[in-house]
């Protein structure tokens, strides 16, 4: 090894590591290391001061590897690195020793114990400095066009506003026609308008946008590549086309649940699902007087524990439109609990009660039951609130259920490799932080694949995954931190496990000289080391964290 | 007429199979003995200690040492052909790692004479009679050699040049290295010999397709399928964690590798990267069907280092 | 017992996301531990070979412990689950080795459980006090004449 020269920078941080571990000492413990060509302690390293001391330290000293000793890396790694970098010194010949969070804050009381830790964390860094090698991030273009899975009103607003923004989009639907289920419905609650109104509109905007290339009839049948390089084959049919995307929305929406076998739903005449309702609505061919709706079937059961969010307000919304076309009409509504969140939604749910829909709460343990023999007659429920069983007599009753995964679901999950939740649904990267992507990078999801959600909702996600679309799209190109594995083919016996085992897909196996090895794929790779762990032939190097890194660092903490 | 190299071959802890697997070249154990003047070859030839005490130091020109050090004439035995030898060449697995005789760092000298000496149901030995070092009979004194705790690989009692894997090493990689030998091509000192720098796998030929198993087989539990991964049907394999050269014999008879060419050259520690491997790739999350899954496994110890405990990072038992 | 003033050595890995984070909280909110850990960060438990562990045993470590994200959590989707896995086989083979398995210890420690990382830690120094030095057999080998 040519020369190695570190120069460790111990921190007081005020009285924060000052005040428990005394500095002093270990600068010069640190002095006396081999390789260590500079030591020296700052109040605050992170300063301007301290900064500008780390920058001329590495030019005066000629130092080529750098060592700060104080608060932690989760909050100040990138600005030493960016200091190494301004001084001419790659960024990943930094290495970081927590004497703070993890140390002087911890041991308050243990002055002495604290200044021998300090001093053994700092011998580790330097054994793992000295290892360091400087790396380069790679830059991957980002090819500017989206892949828009599925054409309801969360794919079409997401393809509408990235096409708006200059982008191509690819827009590819499973059905013959665009609209997806706002296609089936009647009215939308509360703005009491048709969803013609608004999903027509949206139809023919993205029929006539020049950047909108709709696919219809066809679905996805692989995808491989990576963020800036997707390579898509499409399925029309028998025929089979191929396209580069550079990202891709999947927006592939849910199904109504249909309660076969409950209810009599299947066998007895009247009894309808919403949407079911809604094309009678729509048609204006109902003709009930005494119409009750079931609410939570299906939903917020033991093998459905979920709540489907707005099919309260779909079943208020028609159990409102029954009331106006037909004020003589009596309409109740049972449920466990009305989902009615916000301002406008619960305004809509009190304007059902004054106008006349009656709320009847039921519980799990003694759901309603229908009556009939034959011919629907009514149904039987225990009214919680009065304690008692009720009989409504009735021509029509109406099931209300949530939204379910689509069948087809599993298949692009693993066309895609992005996961599923538990409940068949696609599971986005983070509830909070990352809300409309997968972990992939490059791929995002809005509308009710993630899970149902009404139009506004779905509008939002749209709009919101096609705004994280256009960050790569738009920049041009994307630079992963180096910390990617790397596969040494001199070793590899291609025995596949790194490829298993990776959650991105981002070690393949490749074919040379007619055997298998297995390759990196650094724009998928995330750094997080379950290859390399797991590689039987020590083939895998994991860059800035490998094995005699790590190796080192144990050796040097239990040095006699 | 210029004098043959000088050439010695000494079987410590070992089975014979490495005094086989030398002979087995055939016709060209002739060439070999053209070549070279064997100086120490107890197994075959009659030579005895006191030939090559009275030799020059560094006048065997090359020593094949095979099987481990586990007492104190075998570790006499070793300094002594260290000093007299230019090139001392742990030859097969138990110099290499300790081989199968290497095992017995599960035990110690005590358990072990216990074992042998007394609990075994077919031993009559009511007065306790041991190995003793020494016995005074009438005509003199008798002496056995030490027998120690714990055994040790060539390399940890003896500085050595060259390391031969195998157990035993292949022919054909026995015929390599004797040819390098012969022609003074062998690489810089500290090598590992006759072996490739990749994994069984690259040797072996089957066909793999997905590395996730829900469940581990002893050989004799499943009829395997010949063309397929051996790993992959559930029968533990260690050839991805094996240094290859071998050819992958045992593959092509539908027996699993068992690890016996010693670690991949970046390997740090076989077992523990055996381990690893395996545990990664059993196919499932739930806690208790992992721990149904590897207590499938009988040996764990066994497995992971059937040929290599004593030259494992731990390298033995621990014991009070 | 504290037999004799041990002072047991603690080796640890801590992935970024999780563990790390809820070591540094416990530092913010300045919760005492006991001093005998020594962090190694990594980006994932499921960074940890099983071979580390071994090397600690092997030069002396008294106790590892491991730290990674909740089932479900993962930072990188599975890499705990690879790590509970590997560790749990880990420890049975530990067993054999004559280690005892409770010198390794896999904890799952959330980014925002600084007051349960510290508990963590201080209720492995007092297990690993009761436990005693790892037995080294530093005679490795050799004759009982030695």
């Amino acid at each position: 090894m040519p020369d190695t020269r570190i120069g460790v920078f111990v921190c007081h941080c005020g009285r924060n590591i000052g005040g428990y571990v005394n500095v002093p000492e270990v600068v010069e413990y640190a002095k006396g290391l081999p390789d260590v060509a500079h030591a020296e302690h700052n109040l605050y390293t992170c300063s301007e001061e301290g900064i500008s001391s780390i920058k001329k330290k590495i030019q005066d000293n000629d130092l080529n590897r750098v060592i700060v000793a104080s608060c932690t890396p989760r909050t100040h790694e990138a600005l030493f690195r960016s200091a190494c970098e301004e001084a001419g010194l790659n960024k990943y010949l930094f290495e970081f020793v927590n004497i703070r969070d993890q140390c002087s804050w911890v041991h308050m009381t243990l002055p002495k114990e604290a200044t021998e830790k300090a001093k053994d964390l700092i011998r580790m860094g330097v054994a793992k400095a000295r290892l360091l090698k400087p790396l380069e991030e790679i830059e991957i273009e980002v090819t500017p066009s989206c892949l828009v899975i599925g054409c309801g009103v969360a794919g079409m607003t997401a393809a509408l506003n990235l096409a708006n923004q200059g982008f191509d989009v690819h827009l590819v639907e499973k059905a013959s026609e665009l609209g997806g289920l706002l296609l089936s419905l009647h009215k939308l609650f509360a703005v009491n308008r048709e969803a013609r109104e608004l999903i027509v509109p949206l139809i023919e905007q993205v029929k006539n946008h020049k950047r909108i290339t709709t696919h219809l009839s066809t679905e996805v049948k692989d995808v491989k590549g990576f963020i800036g390089n997707f390579d898509v084959t499409l399925e029309q049919g028998e025929k089979e086309s191929k396209l580069r995307v550079g990202t891709i929305i999947v927006a592939v929406g849910a199904e109504e649940f249909k309660p076969v076998g409950q209810y009599g739903y299947g066998e007895t005449a009247g009894v309808l699902t919403q949407l079911e309702l809604e094309e009678r609505l729509k048609e204006r061919t109902l003709e009930a007087k005494n119409v009750v709706m079931i609410n939570c079937v299906g939903a917020r059961v033991p093998e459905r524990p979920y709540c489907g969010r707005f099919c309260c307000l779909t079943a208020i919304k028609n159990a409102v439109l029954i009331k106006e076309n037909d004020p003589e009409a009596n309409v109740w509504i049972l449920h466990r609990d009305v989902m009615a969140y916000g301002v406008e939604f619960e305004e809509y749910y009190r304007k059902a009660m004054e106008s006349g829909v009656r709320f009847v709460r039921y519980s799990l343990e003694t759901p309603p039951e229908v009556i009939a023999n034959g011919e629907l007659k009514g149904v039987s429920v225990y009214h919680e609130l009065m304690g008692k069983q009720v009989e409504l007599p009735s021509d029509m009753v109406v099931l209300t259920t949530p939204l379910v995964p689509r069948g087809d679901n599993a298949g692009i999950s693993k066309t895609l490799k992005v996961p599923l939740s538990s409940d068949g649904f696609f599971l986005e990267a983070h509830l909070k932080l990352q809300p409309v992507e997968f972990a992939t990078d490059g791929i995002y999801i809005c509308g009710s694949a993630r899970w149902p959600v009404e139009v506004s909702e779905a509008i939002f996600q749209a709009c919101a995954s096609a705004g994280k679309a256009a960050m790569p799209m738009r920049r041009g190109h994307v630079r992963p931190e180096a910390i990617t594995s790397s596969v040494n083919e001199e070793f590899c016996g291609g025995c596949g496990v790194c490829a298993v085992l990776c959650p991105y897909g981002a070690m393949q196996m490749v074919s040379k000289n007619g055997k298998g090895v297995a390759r990196t794929i650094e724009a998928l790779c995330k750094g997080c080391g379950t290859c390399g762990a797991a590689c039987p032939s020590g083939a895998i190097t994991m860059n800035h964290f490998n094995d005699e890194q790590i190796m080192a660092q144990i050796e040097a903490l239990t040095e006699a | 007429m210029a004098q043959k190299p000088k050439l010695a071959l000494y079987w410590a802890a070992s089975c014979g199979g490495c005094e086989i697997a030398v002979v087995r070249l055939y016709a060209k154990i002739l060439d070999v003995a053209e070549a070279f003047d064997i100086v120490l070859w107890p197994c075959i030839m009659d030579f005895k200690y006191k030939d090559v005490e009275v030799l020059p130091d560094k006048s065997i020109d090359v020593c094949l040492f095979n099987g481990a050090i586990r007492n104190s004439e075998q570790e006499h035995m070793a300094h002594l052909l260290r000093e007299k030898s230019k090139v001392l060449v742990a030859y097969g697995t138990c110099a290499y790692m300790g081989g199968i005789p290497g095992l017995a760092n599960v035990a110690n000298r005590e358990s072990i004479f216990e074992l042998v000496y007394h609990d075994t149901p077919s031993t009559a030995n009511d007065n306790g009679v041991r190995p003793q070092l020494s016995y005074q009979v009438p005509e003199g004194e008798l002496t056995l050699p030490e027998f120690y705790d714990t055994v040790r690989t060539l390399a940890q009692v003896v500085p050595v040049e060259y390391f031969v894997p195998g157990c035993p090493p292949v022919r054909e990689q026995t015929e390599a290295v004797l040819q390098a030998v012969m022609e003074g091509q062998l690489p810089a000192p500290g090598s590992v010999v006759g072996a490739s720098d990749k994994t069984v796998c690259y040797d072996c030929t089957r066909i793999r397709e997905d590395k996730r198993i829900r469940g581990f087989h002893r050989p004799y539990e499943i009829i395997p399928d010949s063309t397929h991964c051996l790993l992959e049907q559930g029968i533990i394999c260690a050839g991805l964690a094996t240094r290859g050269g071998c050819g992958a014999p045992c593959l092509s008879v539908n027996m699993p590798c068992r690890g016996c060419y010693g670690p991949p050259p970046n390997v740090f520690d076989q077992g523990g990267k055996l381990l690893s491997a395996l545990a990664s790739i059993i196919d499932t999350q739930d806690q208790d069907e992992i721990e149904r899954i590897a207590d499938t496994v009988p040996d764990l110890l066994g497995v992971c280092y059937l040929f290599g405990l004593p030259a494992s990072m731990l390298r033995r038992v621990r014991q009070d | 017992m504290d037999r004799n003033g041990f002072e047991p050595l603690i080796l640890g890995f801590a992935c970024n996301w999780c563990t790390y984070a809820g070591a540094d909280l416990a530092g913010t909110s300045r919760i005492q531990y006991p001093p005998n850990l020594r962090m190694i960060r990594v980006m994932c438990s499921g960074r940890v070979d099983p071979t580390f562990v071994l090397k600690a045993f092997a030069r002396g470590v008294d106790g590892v412990l491991i730290g990674g994200c909740h089932p479900g959590d993962c930072h990188y989707m599975e890499g705990n689950y690879k790590a509970r896995r590997r560790i749990h086989l880990l420890r049975k083979m530990l067993r054999d080795f004559g280690i005892e398995p409770e010198r390794l210890r896999l904890e799952w420690v959330s980014a925002s459980e600084g007051a349960r990382f510290a508990q963590v830690v201080a209720d492995f120094t007092k297990t690993l006090k009761e436990l005693g030095p790892l037995k080294k057999d530093a005679k490795i080998a050799v004759s009982q004449q030695d």
